[in-house]
């Protein structure tokens, strides 16, 4: 018994000396956001949410970053260079940089990542098929690697600085189960893993070995609250510092503005909303009918009257910040008396019927289609708005060709290039891509791919944007932005479009 | 009372079967996980699919599939969830407690409620009293359990800041979800005290025990209670089985991290593991509290016993 209590109070001190030494004595404070999925684990490579972003940035490094400013700039890597016409590329890796349980990062670590995304572990998750340009990681020395690819990837310095890209500990990672590493995540980046509490709370805490800036925080903690109201009730409260994206819709942010001791940022964000047409059958395989169709509706005063200005009218299915965006196209003009004049032209008889596809858990977009099957009945089209199950639609409606003559498509690719949109979207045969196949575009689309000169592949992307406008492809929209809600104790916060947060510049009051 | 448990049991078992038959199949109905999970990846092929579905463990028969996870049930390995690989094990762990300590907690808080104010009322019937409590439930029953909910969140969690509005942390987390159900429940119940005091005050004994010149209090609580007690603890019991389902709603206003919102989340991400789980453990436990129920019957009833 007083064996027990012995030990008992000599783990007790070993735990408060272990807390004092650990406690950083330049980071002070706690913040906690609410992000409203949890990815559910932590290793790089099982899931592709945005949400496992929004933390994992903070645990995890890529070989490059990519901040708020989109900006490609070194991390784990210190420099590259592009060799044998964009088919190897040459890796300078930072030295000095250990993992949070002490291991050191170096070639080995950079090969083993890939060889683990890229082998039969990453066969079974959804990240492997966005790195399958990359065929081997050869290690030059202890700290370069050269990449070797199939063929040039225009995209992957992008690639790298995210998601299954993120650099893992191969000691960690081969001494301990799969499973052990989805809820205990080990990696390089400013915070650590601390507890993960499934379906509750993720804790960090700063990192004091960190090889850039070292957090100003102490202490970091999301919690996963999926409900809007919820959240927004938590950040009024104070007891949730940030509420990130996609959280706060668009009716909240009056609530949001209410309140003295919140701001709400809001910043583009990489994602647009598109009604497409089925190009294939009906009246909207008649280019005529589709550019009628766009003229008809009022783009603008949707964003301002629905989305409370929270979004910009699109002119392509991209948004300013993707590469490829065309600051000077402009999108089709609201003309009323043109459209009619077009759909008399096609042979459209007034009373013709439409289906518009959405989703049916989107209020916000449910309030849009209202009002454009409102725009097209002033020019005698009678649209009817047929809502599916989100998950229905994206993975049986639409990849099956089963579509009414409009669907709402979302799109928000986090490498913010517009080959990522645009080969999905138009490419003969793509998932997204059930009606159309234009050989002209098949063959512009793969023109750019292999292309290492950067202003050329931004050309043709541009001609891209043209080109689709000018068919018609779909009725572009807008780029909704993203929308946190910030308490005003938090201090340095930069919200980023794409929802990757890094925090170790904040601090709280 | 062995055979009999042992006969309710098999009972238990052949539900349990049913039922997860039916959620297996339904929820293989919504649609691919491998979809699910691969959405957003860019040029995703058709042999990537097939491998995801292959760690999955979907290329195996359907059957092989579902007698996995009904025995789950036996050895505690429902194998990991879709999403992220997470044991389910680990999750029911979590959840199920969550839920079944705010299910109990919020019928506790409706039977101390309404026990004194059915009889209460039904003493008084006709008068005044009566009135009133009867409209008051009427009241509560009215409420939509999440208006009532957001309502409670915006006075003592925002406005008031008194109690934390969502999560479950301490005892202070407890009060609002507990109340929000317990209202609610409390409206129907003190209807169904009330009626069942009624029917048992007119009984002949209760006549007899008056006339032997007992007094009132003793007469209610001794004589009339104990004999409104058989249907009471039914219908709690059903109540129990029915609110274990019906706490959806709360949870997800609450951020409450139990069977519910694990329910909800494996719906929209065609979490088949997970879902499949839930649903058979809440099967489960619907069962073994009805199992509890007729057994109580017996503690409380002599005549039972002795059958």
């Amino acid at each position: 018994m007083l064996n027990i209590r012995f030990l008992k109070a000599g783990a007790t001190a070993l735990l408060l000396a272990t807390t004092a030494f650990t406690a950083p004595a330049f980071a002070d404070g706690k913040l906690v956001v609410s992000s409203p999925q949890d990815p559910g684990s932590w290793d790089p490579i099982d899931t592709f949410l945005v949400n496992w972003a929004s933390a994992a940035t903070n645990i995890f490094d890529g070989l490059t970053y990519r901040g708020p400013d989109m900006e490609i700039v070194p991390a784990l890597a210190e420099s590259w260079d592009v060799l044998d016409e964009g088919k190897r590329i040459r890796f300078k890796l930072r030295e000095g940089v250990t993992f949070h349980n002490g291991e050191p990062f170096n070639a080995d670590a950079v090969k083993f990542t890939f060889d683990r995304l890229l082998g039969e572990t990453g066969a079974k998750g959804p990240q492997r098929s966005n790195y399958t340009s990359i065929s081997k990681v050869e290690i030059i020395d202890e700290n370069t690697v050269d990449f070797h690819l199939g063929a040039p990837d225009p995209v992957l310095l992008t690639k790298l600085a995210g998601y299954g890209a993120m650099i893992v500990p191969p000691k960690y990672v081969t001494e301990n189960t799969e499973e052990f590493f989805n809820l205990n995540p080990v990696g390089t980046g400013p915070f650590k893993f601390v507890s993960y509490d499934p379906k509750v709370s993720l804790k960090l805490e700063a990192f004091e070995g960190f090889w850039g800036d070292k957090a100003k925080l102490s202490e970091l903690e999301y919690r996963f609250i999926t409900e809007p109201a919820t959240a927004v009730a938590e950040l009024q409260a104070g007891r949730v510092d940030v509420v990130i994206p996609p959280t706060i819709p668009v009716s909240m942010v009056p609530t949001i503005e209410a309140d003295p001791n919140l701001v709400l940022a809001a910043v583009t964000s990489p994602t647009v909303w598109a009604l497409r047409y089925n190009t294939r059958d009906g009246i909207t395989a008649d280019e005529r009918v589709r550019k009628a169709m766009i003229m008809a509706v009022d783009r603008e005063t949707i964003v301002k009257e629905i989305l409370g200005g929270q979004a910009d009218v699109i002119a392509s299915f991209q948004s300013p910040l993707s590469f490829g965006y065309d600051p000077d196209q402009k999108p089709l003009p609201y003309d009323v008396e043109g459209a009619k004049a077009l759909l008399a032209e096609a042979g459209v008889k007034p009373g013709a019927a439409v289906t518009i596809d959405v989703r049916g858990n989107d209020a916000t977009f449910g309030e849009v289609a209202q009002a454009i099957a409102a725009y097209l009945s002033m020019v005698g089209i009678t649209a009817t708005i047929q809502p599916y199950e989100l998950n229905t639609m994206l993975n049986d409606i639409i990849p099956q060709g089963k579509t009414g003559a409009m669907f709402q498509q979302g799109w928000g690719g986090w490498t913010f290039d517009y080959d990522n949109t645009a080969y999905a979207m138009y490419h003969t045969g793509e998932k997204w891509n059930p009606y159309d196949s234009d050989k002209k575009l098949d063959a512009l689309l793969e023109s750019q791919r292999p292309l290492t000169d950067r202003a050329e592949r931004e050309r043709i992307l541009k001609e891209i944007a043209h080109y689709t406008a000018d068919r018609a492809l779909e009725m572009p929209l807008y780029n909704s932005k993203a929308l946190y809600g910030v308490n005003k104790r938090v201090k340095n916060f930069d919200p980023a479009p794409d929802n990757r947060l890094r925090l170790n510049a904040v601090e709280v009051e | 009372m062995i055979g009999f448990i042992f006969k309710r049991l098999l009972q238990a078992a052949f539900v349990v079967v049913v039922v997860s038959l039916v959620v297996a199949v339904a929820i293989r109905m919504t649609g691919d996980p491998a979809l699910m999970i691969s959405q957003g990846s860019t040029g995703i092929t058709e042999a990537d699919l097939v491998r995801i579905r292959e760690g999955l463990g979907l290329n195996e028969p359907f059957i092989v599939q579902y007698f996995n996870s009904l025995m789950g049930l036996l050895t505690w390995n429902f194998g990991n969830s879709f999403v992220g690989g997470t044991p389910v094990n680990l999750l029911i762990s979590k959840a199920l407690p969550a839920t079944l300590t705010l299910a109990f907690t919020s019928l506790i808080l409706s039977i101390v409620i309404s026990i004194p104010l059915g009889i209460a009322a039904a003493v008084s019937r006709g008068k005044w009293s009566d009135q009133m409590i009867r409209i008051g439930s009427l009241v509560g029953l009215s409420f939509p359990n999440f208006w009532l909910a957001t309502m409670l969140v915006l006075l003592f969690g925002v406005t008031l800041r008194w109690l934390p509005p969502s999560g479950m942390a301490g005892f202070e987390s407890y009060i609002m979800p507990t109340l929000t159900m317990g209202i609610i429940l409390t409206a129907t119940n003190v209807r169904l005290v009330r009626t069942t005091m009624l029917e048992t005050l007119n009984s002949q004994y209760i006549m007899v025990a008056r006339a032997k010149g007992l007094s009132e209090s003793k007469v209610l609580y001794k004589h009339a209670l104990r004999n409104c007690a058989i249907p009471l603890i039914t219908y709690f019991g059903l109540q129990f089985g029915g609110l274990l389902g019906g706490i959806v709603v709360i949870e997800r206003v609450f951020n409450w991290p139990g069977m519910g919102t694990l329910a909800f989340d494996a719906v929209s991400a065609r979490d088949y593991p997970v879902l499949q789980a839930v649903i058979m453990i809440l099967s489960l436990m619907i069962v073994l509290v009805n199992l509890i129920v007729d057994i109580a019957y017996g503690l409380v009833d002599p005549r039972i016993r002795k059958e």
